[in-house]
Protein backbone atom coordinates (compact mmCIF):
# COMPACT_ATOMS: atom_id res chain seq x y z
CA UNK A 1 0.00 0.00 0.00
CA UNK A 2 2.50 2.19 1.11
CA UNK A 3 4.32 1.42 -2.39
CA UNK A 4 1.85 2.56 -4.19
CA UNK A 5 0.13 5.78 -2.29
CA UNK A 6 4.17 6.60 -3.03
CA UNK A 7 3.62 5.60 -6.77
CA UNK A 8 0.70 7.63 -6.73
CA UNK A 9 2.28 10.95 -5.26
CA UNK A 10 5.38 10.40 -7.62
CA UNK A 11 2.76 9.86 -10.87
CA UNK A 12 0.57 13.07 -9.84
CA UNK A 13 3.84 15.03 -9.00
CA UNK A 14 5.47 13.96 -12.66
CA UNK A 15 2.18 15.60 -13.96
CA UNK A 16 2.03 18.59 -12.22
CA UNK A 17 6.19 19.12 -13.42
CA UNK A 18 4.30 18.43 -17.09
CA UNK A 19 1.37 20.60 -16.35
CA UNK A 20 4.21 23.52 -15.68
CA UNK A 21 6.28 22.72 -18.49
CA UNK A 22 3.35 23.37 -20.87
CA UNK A 23 2.21 26.41 -18.85
CA UNK A 24 5.37 27.99 -19.45
CA UNK A 25 5.37 27.24 -23.26
CA UNK A 26 2.12 28.77 -23.48
CA UNK A 27 3.32 31.83 -21.13
CA UNK A 28 6.16 32.23 -23.71
CA UNK A 29 4.28 31.92 -26.92
CA UNK A 30 1.87 34.55 -25.39
CA UNK A 31 4.88 36.98 -24.79
CA UNK A 32 6.39 36.19 -28.08
CA UNK A 33 3.34 36.73 -29.83
CA UNK A 34 3.12 40.20 -28.03
CA UNK A 35 6.58 41.38 -29.42
CA UNK A 36 6.00 40.14 -32.88
CA UNK A 37 3.00 42.62 -32.61
CA UNK A 38 5.06 45.49 -31.88
CA UNK A 39 7.51 44.36 -34.73
CA UNK A 40 4.80 44.30 -37.34
CA UNK A 41 2.88 47.15 -36.28
CA UNK A 42 6.12 49.59 -36.38
CA UNK A 43 6.94 48.27 -39.70
CA UNK A 44 4.14 49.12 -40.85
CA UNK A 45 4.18 52.58 -39.57
CA UNK A 46 7.60 53.16 -39.90
CA UNK A 47 7.13 52.63 -43.63
CA UNK A 48 3.80 54.50 -44.38
CA UNK A 49 4.55 57.57 -42.99
CA UNK A 50 7.94 57.79 -44.98
CA UNK A 51 8.12 60.64 -47.67
CA UNK A 52 11.00 62.96 -48.67
CA UNK A 53 10.52 65.65 -51.29
CA UNK A 54 13.82 67.43 -52.65
CA UNK A 55 14.56 70.72 -51.60
CA UNK A 56 14.94 71.73 -55.82
CA UNK A 57 11.72 72.01 -57.88
CA UNK A 58 10.93 73.14 -61.46
CA UNK A 59 7.69 74.50 -62.67
CA UNK A 60 6.17 71.46 -63.30
CA UNK A 61 8.08 68.98 -61.64
CA UNK A 62 8.25 68.25 -57.97
CA UNK A 63 10.44 65.39 -56.49
CA UNK A 64 8.98 63.41 -53.84
CA UNK A 65 9.16 60.13 -52.88
CA UNK A 66 6.87 58.40 -51.26
CA UNK A 67 5.79 54.13 -50.20
CA UNK A 68 3.01 54.86 -52.61
CA UNK A 69 5.22 55.07 -55.34
CA UNK A 70 6.71 51.81 -55.28
CA UNK A 71 3.93 48.56 -55.13
CA UNK A 72 5.93 46.07 -53.20
CA UNK A 73 6.41 48.66 -50.20
CA UNK A 74 2.26 49.33 -50.81
CA UNK A 75 2.00 44.88 -50.11
CA UNK A 76 4.82 45.70 -47.77
CA UNK A 77 2.81 47.89 -45.61
CA UNK A 78 -0.62 46.35 -46.21
CA UNK A 79 1.01 42.40 -45.50
CA UNK A 80 2.60 44.27 -41.74
CA UNK A 81 -0.64 45.62 -40.66
CA UNK A 82 -2.76 42.21 -41.77
CA UNK A 83 -0.37 40.39 -39.76
CA UNK A 84 -0.20 42.75 -36.53
CA UNK A 85 -4.09 43.04 -36.66
CA UNK A 86 -4.06 38.66 -36.85
CA UNK A 87 -1.40 39.04 -33.87
CA UNK A 88 -4.21 40.91 -32.03
CA UNK A 89 -6.96 39.06 -32.22
CA UNK A 90 -5.24 36.01 -31.86
CA UNK A 91 -4.06 37.38 -28.04
CA UNK A 92 -7.00 36.08 -26.05
CA UNK A 93 -6.47 32.66 -27.63
CA UNK A 94 -2.82 32.43 -26.37
CA UNK A 95 -3.83 33.55 -23.08
CA UNK A 96 -6.68 30.78 -23.23
CA UNK A 97 -3.80 27.72 -24.05
CA UNK A 98 -2.05 29.23 -21.17
CA UNK A 99 -4.90 28.48 -18.38
CA UNK A 100 -6.80 25.32 -20.38
CA UNK A 101 -4.98 22.50 -20.42
CA UNK A 102 -6.73 20.53 -23.32
CA UNK A 103 -5.94 22.75 -26.03
CA UNK A 104 -4.57 20.39 -29.24
CA UNK A 105 -6.92 21.22 -31.23
CA UNK A 106 -7.16 25.06 -31.01
CA UNK A 107 -3.34 24.65 -31.32
CA UNK A 108 -3.72 23.00 -34.72
CA UNK A 109 -5.95 25.92 -36.01
CA UNK A 110 -3.75 28.50 -34.49
CA UNK A 111 -0.96 26.41 -36.50
CA UNK A 112 -2.53 26.59 -39.49
CA UNK A 113 -3.39 30.16 -39.18
CA UNK A 114 0.36 31.21 -38.16
CA UNK A 115 2.00 29.69 -41.37
CA UNK A 116 -0.72 31.55 -43.34
CA UNK A 117 0.63 34.68 -41.69
CA UNK A 118 4.16 33.63 -42.15
CA UNK A 119 3.83 32.96 -46.00
CA UNK A 120 2.42 36.11 -45.99
CA UNK A 121 4.65 37.87 -44.01
CA UNK A 122 7.95 36.80 -45.45
CA UNK A 123 6.78 37.60 -48.82
CA UNK A 124 6.10 41.11 -48.36
CA UNK A 125 8.97 41.34 -46.16
CA UNK A 126 11.10 39.62 -48.93
CA UNK A 127 9.52 41.86 -52.36
CA UNK A 128 10.15 44.80 -49.96
CA UNK A 129 13.44 44.45 -49.74
CA UNK A 130 13.92 43.33 -53.13
CA UNK A 131 13.06 46.62 -53.62
CA UNK A 132 14.74 48.12 -51.80
CA UNK A 133 18.35 46.49 -52.52
CA UNK A 134 17.47 47.51 -56.69
CA UNK A 135 17.08 50.73 -54.82
CA UNK A 136 20.25 51.25 -53.33
CA UNK A 137 22.36 49.67 -56.16
CA UNK A 138 20.32 49.86 -59.31
CA UNK A 139 20.97 47.63 -62.40
CA UNK A 140 23.26 48.19 -65.17
CA UNK A 141 22.03 45.59 -67.86
CA UNK A 142 18.70 47.14 -67.15
CA UNK A 143 19.56 50.88 -67.15
CA UNK A 144 17.62 50.94 -63.69
CA UNK A 145 18.98 53.60 -61.89
CA UNK A 146 19.51 53.58 -58.08
CA UNK A 147 17.12 56.15 -56.27
CA UNK A 148 18.84 56.15 -53.01
CA UNK A 149 21.57 58.43 -54.38
CA UNK A 150 19.12 61.03 -54.43
CA UNK A 151 16.75 60.29 -51.81
CA UNK A 152 18.84 59.44 -48.56
CA UNK A 153 16.66 59.82 -45.63
CA UNK A 154 14.00 58.01 -47.98
CA UNK A 155 16.03 55.26 -48.47
CA UNK A 156 17.19 54.52 -44.85
CA UNK A 157 13.88 54.82 -43.53
CA UNK A 158 12.41 52.31 -46.03
CA UNK A 159 15.58 49.88 -45.35
CA UNK A 160 15.52 50.36 -41.47
CA UNK A 161 11.53 49.15 -41.29
CA UNK A 162 12.59 46.26 -43.32
CA UNK A 163 14.12 44.81 -40.14
CA UNK A 164 11.42 44.71 -37.62
CA UNK A 165 9.09 43.01 -40.44
CA UNK A 166 12.39 40.58 -40.63
CA UNK A 167 12.73 39.64 -36.84
CA UNK A 168 8.63 39.02 -36.56
CA UNK A 169 9.42 36.72 -39.07
CA UNK A 170 11.44 34.59 -36.93
CA UNK A 171 9.16 35.26 -33.58
CA UNK A 172 6.11 33.48 -36.01
CA UNK A 173 8.52 30.99 -36.61
CA UNK A 174 9.52 29.91 -33.39
CA UNK A 175 5.52 30.16 -32.41
CA UNK A 176 4.99 27.43 -35.00
CA UNK A 177 7.50 25.26 -33.64
CA UNK A 178 6.01 26.10 -29.73
CA UNK A 179 2.92 25.13 -30.81
CA UNK A 180 4.05 21.91 -33.04
CA UNK A 181 5.75 21.13 -29.54
CA UNK A 182 3.24 21.25 -26.68
CA UNK A 183 0.71 19.44 -29.16
CA UNK A 184 3.53 16.35 -29.03
CA UNK A 185 4.21 16.53 -26.04
CA UNK A 186 2.62 13.31 -23.63
CA UNK A 187 -0.53 15.22 -21.98
CA UNK B 1 -25.43 1.34 -15.21
CA UNK B 2 -25.06 -1.26 -16.91
CA UNK B 3 -26.75 0.59 -19.74
CA UNK B 4 -23.90 3.20 -19.52
CA UNK B 5 -21.34 0.85 -19.03
CA UNK B 6 -22.69 -1.20 -22.61
CA UNK B 7 -22.94 2.31 -24.47
CA UNK B 8 -19.09 2.68 -23.20
CA UNK B 9 -18.12 -0.66 -23.99
CA UNK B 10 -19.71 -0.36 -27.54
CA UNK B 11 -18.14 3.19 -27.91
CA UNK B 12 -14.39 2.29 -27.99
CA UNK B 13 -14.02 -0.71 -30.00
CA UNK B 14 -15.64 0.24 -33.08
CA UNK B 15 -12.12 2.78 -33.43
CA UNK B 16 -10.16 0.03 -31.79
CA UNK B 17 -11.42 -2.39 -34.74
CA UNK B 18 -11.10 -0.49 -37.31
CA UNK B 19 -7.41 0.04 -36.79
CA UNK B 20 -6.31 -3.16 -36.06
CA UNK B 21 -8.51 -4.69 -38.89
CA UNK B 22 -6.38 -1.55 -41.15
CA UNK B 23 -3.39 -3.57 -39.22
CA UNK B 24 -4.42 -6.82 -40.29
CA UNK B 25 -4.78 -5.49 -44.03
CA UNK B 26 -0.84 -3.71 -43.74
CA UNK B 27 0.06 -6.95 -41.89
CA UNK B 28 -0.90 -9.39 -44.97
CA UNK B 29 0.40 -6.73 -47.40
CA UNK B 30 3.82 -5.38 -45.22
CA UNK B 31 3.88 -7.31 -42.15
CA UNK B 32 4.23 -4.18 -40.38
CA UNK B 33 2.71 -3.96 -36.47
CA UNK B 34 0.42 -0.83 -35.62
CA UNK B 35 -0.41 -0.06 -31.98
CA UNK B 36 -4.01 0.33 -31.43
CA UNK B 37 -5.65 3.70 -32.01
CA UNK B 38 -5.09 6.04 -34.70
CA UNK B 39 -2.49 4.20 -36.55
CA UNK B 40 -4.66 4.00 -39.30
CA UNK B 41 -5.25 7.16 -40.21
CA UNK B 42 -2.08 8.87 -39.51
CA UNK B 43 -0.69 6.49 -41.98
CA UNK B 44 -2.88 7.67 -44.65
CA UNK B 45 -1.63 11.12 -44.16
CA UNK B 46 1.60 10.37 -43.60
CA UNK B 47 1.42 8.80 -47.56
CA UNK B 48 -0.08 11.65 -48.75
CA UNK B 49 2.66 13.86 -47.21
CA UNK B 50 5.25 11.64 -49.36
CA UNK B 51 4.04 11.87 -52.23
CA UNK B 52 3.32 15.65 -51.47
CA UNK B 53 6.74 15.59 -51.14
CA UNK B 54 8.01 13.86 -54.37
CA UNK B 55 5.89 16.36 -56.06
CA UNK B 56 7.48 19.38 -54.68
CA UNK B 57 10.72 18.14 -55.67
CA UNK B 58 9.46 17.99 -58.84
CA UNK B 59 7.92 21.28 -58.72
CA UNK B 60 11.08 23.02 -57.42
CA UNK B 61 13.41 21.13 -59.36
CA UNK B 62 11.58 22.10 -62.09
CA UNK B 63 11.79 26.08 -60.98
CA UNK B 64 15.17 26.30 -60.65
CA UNK B 65 16.04 24.75 -63.49
CA UNK B 66 13.29 27.10 -65.61
CA UNK B 67 15.04 30.64 -64.41
CA UNK B 68 18.50 28.78 -64.44
CA UNK B 69 18.17 28.16 -68.75
CA UNK B 70 15.86 31.79 -68.81
CA UNK B 71 18.06 33.67 -71.73
CA UNK B 72 17.26 35.77 -74.94
CA UNK B 73 19.29 37.64 -76.78
CA UNK B 74 17.94 40.27 -79.38
CA UNK B 75 18.67 39.95 -83.06
CA UNK B 76 19.81 42.90 -83.81
CA UNK B 77 23.38 44.01 -82.36
CA UNK B 78 26.04 46.82 -83.01
CA UNK B 79 29.47 46.39 -83.39
CA UNK B 80 29.92 46.68 -79.97
CA UNK B 81 26.61 45.54 -78.12
CA UNK B 82 25.47 42.72 -77.55
CA UNK B 83 21.84 42.99 -75.94
CA UNK B 84 21.11 39.96 -74.15
CA UNK B 85 19.74 38.62 -70.83
CA UNK B 86 20.07 36.20 -68.38
CA UNK B 87 19.24 35.55 -64.91
CA UNK B 88 22.87 36.62 -64.19
CA UNK B 89 22.03 40.46 -64.68
CA UNK B 90 19.30 40.60 -61.86
CA UNK B 91 21.16 39.38 -58.42
CA UNK B 92 17.28 38.57 -57.59
CA UNK B 93 16.95 36.30 -59.80
CA UNK B 94 20.42 34.45 -58.68
CA UNK B 95 19.43 34.22 -54.62
CA UNK B 96 16.20 33.07 -56.60
CA UNK B 97 18.19 30.14 -58.47
CA UNK B 98 20.14 29.17 -55.37
CA UNK B 99 17.54 28.89 -52.68
CA UNK B 100 15.10 26.87 -55.00
CA UNK B 101 17.50 24.86 -55.20
CA UNK B 102 18.43 24.51 -51.99
CA UNK B 103 15.09 23.65 -50.65
CA UNK B 104 15.15 21.09 -53.26
CA UNK B 105 18.39 19.56 -52.09
CA UNK B 106 16.16 19.64 -48.62
CA UNK B 107 13.34 18.08 -49.90
CA UNK B 108 14.96 15.03 -51.27
CA UNK B 109 16.76 14.75 -47.83
CA UNK B 110 13.73 14.78 -45.61
CA UNK B 111 12.30 11.92 -47.95
CA UNK B 112 14.08 9.46 -45.57
CA UNK B 113 12.48 11.15 -42.60
CA UNK B 114 9.19 10.75 -43.77
CA UNK B 115 9.27 7.14 -44.70
CA UNK B 116 10.40 6.62 -40.92
CA UNK B 117 6.87 8.42 -40.40
CA UNK B 118 4.88 6.20 -42.74
CA UNK B 119 6.81 2.90 -40.92
CA UNK B 120 6.47 3.94 -37.40
CA UNK B 121 3.39 6.34 -37.46
CA UNK B 122 3.44 7.08 -33.40
CA UNK B 123 6.93 8.01 -33.61
CA UNK B 124 7.22 11.88 -31.96
CA UNK B 125 10.89 12.92 -33.05
CA UNK B 126 10.77 12.75 -36.86
CA UNK B 127 7.51 14.50 -37.51
CA UNK B 128 8.49 17.41 -35.16
CA UNK B 129 12.07 17.52 -36.82
CA UNK B 130 10.04 17.28 -40.53
CA UNK B 131 7.43 20.39 -39.26
CA UNK B 132 10.80 22.69 -37.83
CA UNK B 133 12.59 22.41 -40.80
CA UNK B 134 9.92 22.46 -43.55
CA UNK B 135 8.97 25.88 -41.25
CA UNK B 136 12.24 27.42 -41.87
CA UNK B 137 12.49 25.99 -45.62
CA UNK B 138 8.78 27.12 -46.64
CA UNK B 139 10.16 31.31 -45.24
CA UNK B 140 12.97 30.47 -47.34
CA UNK B 141 11.07 29.35 -50.65
CA UNK B 142 8.11 32.28 -50.09
CA UNK B 143 11.15 34.68 -49.35
CA UNK B 144 12.93 33.82 -52.68
CA UNK B 145 9.86 33.67 -54.92
CA UNK B 146 8.24 36.92 -53.42
CA UNK B 147 11.71 39.01 -54.05
CA UNK B 148 11.58 37.30 -57.91
CA UNK B 149 7.94 37.95 -58.31
CA UNK B 150 8.78 41.82 -57.52
CA UNK B 151 11.61 42.03 -59.54
CA UNK B 152 9.35 40.04 -62.22
CA UNK B 153 6.16 42.79 -61.81
CA UNK B 154 8.89 45.65 -62.35
CA UNK B 155 10.26 44.18 -65.21
CA UNK B 156 6.16 44.15 -66.42
CA UNK B 157 5.15 47.27 -65.32
CA UNK B 158 8.12 49.74 -64.86
CA UNK B 159 7.84 52.58 -62.50
CA UNK B 160 7.47 56.11 -63.96
CA UNK B 161 7.98 57.56 -60.40
CA UNK B 162 11.83 56.53 -60.26
CA UNK B 163 11.90 55.98 -63.97
CA UNK B 164 12.73 52.50 -64.19
CA UNK B 165 11.33 51.06 -68.12
CA UNK B 166 9.33 47.98 -68.32
CA UNK B 167 12.04 45.37 -70.07
CA UNK B 168 10.09 43.07 -71.17
CA UNK B 169 8.60 45.52 -74.19
CA UNK B 170 11.75 44.19 -75.41
CA UNK B 171 12.78 40.82 -73.97
CA UNK B 172 9.44 39.15 -74.38
CA UNK B 173 11.24 35.42 -73.80
CA UNK B 174 12.83 35.67 -71.06
CA UNK B 175 10.13 37.90 -69.02
CA UNK B 176 7.85 34.82 -69.89
CA UNK B 177 10.79 32.25 -68.59
CA UNK B 178 11.02 34.14 -65.56
CA UNK B 179 7.39 34.22 -65.16
CA UNK B 180 7.14 30.88 -65.15
CA UNK B 181 9.72 29.79 -62.81
CA UNK B 182 8.31 32.08 -60.40
CA UNK B 183 4.83 30.81 -60.41
CA UNK B 184 6.43 27.31 -60.29
CA UNK B 185 8.05 28.10 -56.59
CA UNK B 186 4.61 30.31 -55.55
CA UNK B 187 3.13 26.50 -56.26
CA UNK B 188 5.71 24.54 -53.97
CA UNK B 189 4.95 27.35 -51.22
CA UNK B 190 1.22 26.24 -51.16
CA UNK B 191 2.68 22.46 -51.19
CA UNK B 192 5.09 23.10 -47.99
CA UNK B 193 1.80 24.69 -46.21
CA UNK B 194 0.15 21.80 -46.65
CA UNK B 195 3.05 19.67 -45.50
CA UNK B 196 3.30 21.89 -42.40
CA UNK B 197 -0.19 21.01 -41.76
CA UNK B 198 -0.05 17.32 -42.32
CA UNK B 199 2.60 17.37 -40.18
CA UNK B 200 0.51 19.51 -37.22
CA UNK B 201 -2.45 17.08 -37.23
CA UNK B 202 -0.37 14.30 -37.01
CA UNK B 203 1.19 15.42 -34.39
CA UNK B 204 -1.53 15.13 -32.15
CA UNK B 205 -2.13 12.10 -29.93
CA UNK B 206 -5.27 10.73 -29.54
Amino acid sequence: MKSGQAEIAETSKGIQKRGLMSRRIAIFEFILRIIAFFNTISSAILMATTNETLPFFTQFIRFHADYNDLPALTFFVVANAVVSGYLILTLPLAFVHIVKNKTENSRILLIILDVAMVGLLASGAASAAAIVYLAHNGNNNTNWFAVCQQFNSFCERISGSLIGSFIAVVLLILLIILSAIAISRRH
Amino acid sequence: MAKESTTIDIGEPSTVTKSTSHAVVDEKKKSFVTAAGGGGDKRGLTIFDFLLRLAAIGITIGASSVMFTAEETLPFFTQFLQFQAGYDDFPTFQFFVIAIAIVASYLVLSLPFSIVTIVRPLAVAPRLILLISDTVVLTLTTAAAAAAASIVYLAHNGNTNTNWLPICQQFGDFCQTASTAVVAASISVVFFILLIVISAIALKRH
